[in-house]
This record gives structure tokens, sequence and C-alpha cells, in this order.
């Protein structure tokens, strides 16, 4: 009896999955732009450090950028995640309104370097955040 | 009757991978070849040596103290999977970049080069 209902039981989940298959669908997307970014940490020494110095170590920035008092260099990678879930029903030939529900979300994280040199190259500041390495659903949960 | 459970199963694995991969590359411009920077030296080549190897900059930049000629190259590279219900799309971008730094002079005084344009890869987005 039990081995019946599971012959009936398979096609019959077959056929659903079939069915809502125009009807449900889930969609992960994720894009990376740019390469791991990690802070040098002691090789950056405020006030001694040179350009030339940064550029050996870091390679070339994403963006150079004149500022007051000096120079900016940057370093970047940015991290996408975006999920969605839709709910329809594709009924729009024959009636217009139709049935659709989405629910989707987006999170773009950055790993930033930002580096300021005096206009002589002599690394004035510096700050550093990964932000890739916070949890997705605790970002995308989140108030703040 | 254990026969017809396994078709139905098997029947089902194949209706929940039934979809399509796509795989796409998008490059822009031609890679930088690190053998074209070696006749540029910091401290004698000047703007116009730069530009007559490397071709107009992607960009420049007015710094406090001279300017920045940036060259830039970008490959990405994109995975689509769709499945029945699911679908997973992926992209990876990555650069090729050489900054120069010239003096008011247009004189070259450093230059910063990353590589990492080759390093774009087909993948998931998990």
């Amino acid at each position: 009896m039990a081995s019946r209902s599971k012959l009936i039981a398979t096609p019959a989940l077959f056929l659903v999955l079939l069915l809502l298959s125009g009807c449900i669908s889930y969609q992960l997307r994720g894009r990376v732009e740019g390469g791991e970014i990690s802070y040098p940490g002691d090789r950056l020494v405020v006030g001694k450090t040179t350009l030339g110095e940064v550029l050996v170590l870091l390679g070339a920035p994403d963006t150079v950028a004149r500022v007051d008092g000096g120079d900016l260099l940057i370093y970047q990678r940015a991290v996408l995640k975006r999920n969605q879930l839709s709910v329809g029903l594709p009924l729009a030939d024959i009636w217009r309104p139709g049935i659709d529900l989405s629910a989707y979300g987006a999170l773009v994280r950055y790993d930033r370097l930002v580096l300021l040199f005096t206009p002589e190259g002599i690394l004035s500041g510096a700050a550093f955040e990964k932000s890739s390495d916070h949890p997705y659903w605790k970002a995308m949960t989140s108030n703040s | 009757m254990k026969s017809a459970f396994c078709l139905g199963i098997s029947l089902l694995i194949v209706a929940l991978c039934t979809g399509c991969v796509v795989l796409g590359k998008n490059t822009e411009y031609q890679p930088l070849d690190p053998a074209l920077l070696d006749p540029l030296v910091p401290g004698q080549s000047k703007a116009a040596d730069v530009c007559k190897v490397l071709g107009a900059p992607s960009q420049v930049v007015e710094l406090s103290n001279g300017n920045a000629y940036v060259y830039r190259r970008s490959v990405i590279k994109g995975t689509g999977v769709w499945l029945v219900l699911v679908t997973f799309v992926n992209g990876d971008e990555q650069h090729d970049r050489v900054v120069f730094f010239f003096d008011k002079n247009d004189l070259l005084t450093h230059y910063g080069v990353s590589l990492n344009a080759g390093k774009a890869s087909y993948g998931f987005p998990f």
C-alpha cells in the first residue's frame, strides 16, 4: 500500500513542480568587482611611507583624486548579492491585472582602503573598511 | 514497483535540472602587456613617452603636484544557470590598471601596476 502511494506521489510531485515552474521562481544574483584587498598593517606608517612605496606594495589604485591638502588613493572591491523570490500566475493574456508578488533584497558590500598623501607624496592618513565579511542576512535584516 | 519508483525519481531529477547555462565574457580593450612598461623609467620618461607606448589614457587626473594618467582594461565573466524554479547569475569583473604619476613638468615620478584581468572567473554566486 505504501509503495503504491509512493508510486502515485512521485509523478504527482513531478506534475506539481512542472505546473509551479511558471508561477514561482527564486533568483540568486552575485557580482564581484575588483580583487581581494587587505590592510597592509605596519607596512604603512603615517608621516613616513611614500607614494612610491605604496604603489610597489599595493599596485595601481582604483581611484586617484585631488583633495584639500593633498591627494587620495582608493583601493576598492565591491561584492553584490541579490535574492529575489517571485510568486505569480502568468494570466496576463486572459486577465489583465494578473497576480504577481515578488520580494527581493540586494546588498552591495565594499572593501575599501583609502590613503591620503601630502603634495610631497608622504602618507598623511589611512582608513580601511572590510564590509564583505559582514553576514548577508544580518545586514539585510538590520534596521540600521 | 521499485523500478517504477526509480523512474519517477529520475524523471523528477531530470525535470529539476532542465534549463540552460550561459557563459559570457566582456572585454574592454586589449590586456596590458607588462613588457611595454620596461622602457618607462621614473625620473627620465615624460608624459609624451607614456602616451607613445600605451596610447591615450583612460583618464587624466589633476593632482596637487602634477597629474596622474590612468590606463584601465577590464574583463567581465558572467555565468547564468536557469533551472526549473531556481536561477543563479554571477558576474566577476577584474581589471588591469596602470597609474602613472607626473610632476608639474610632466616628468614621470612613480607608477603602479595591477594586472588582475586574467583572474576573472566563471562561477556561482555563493
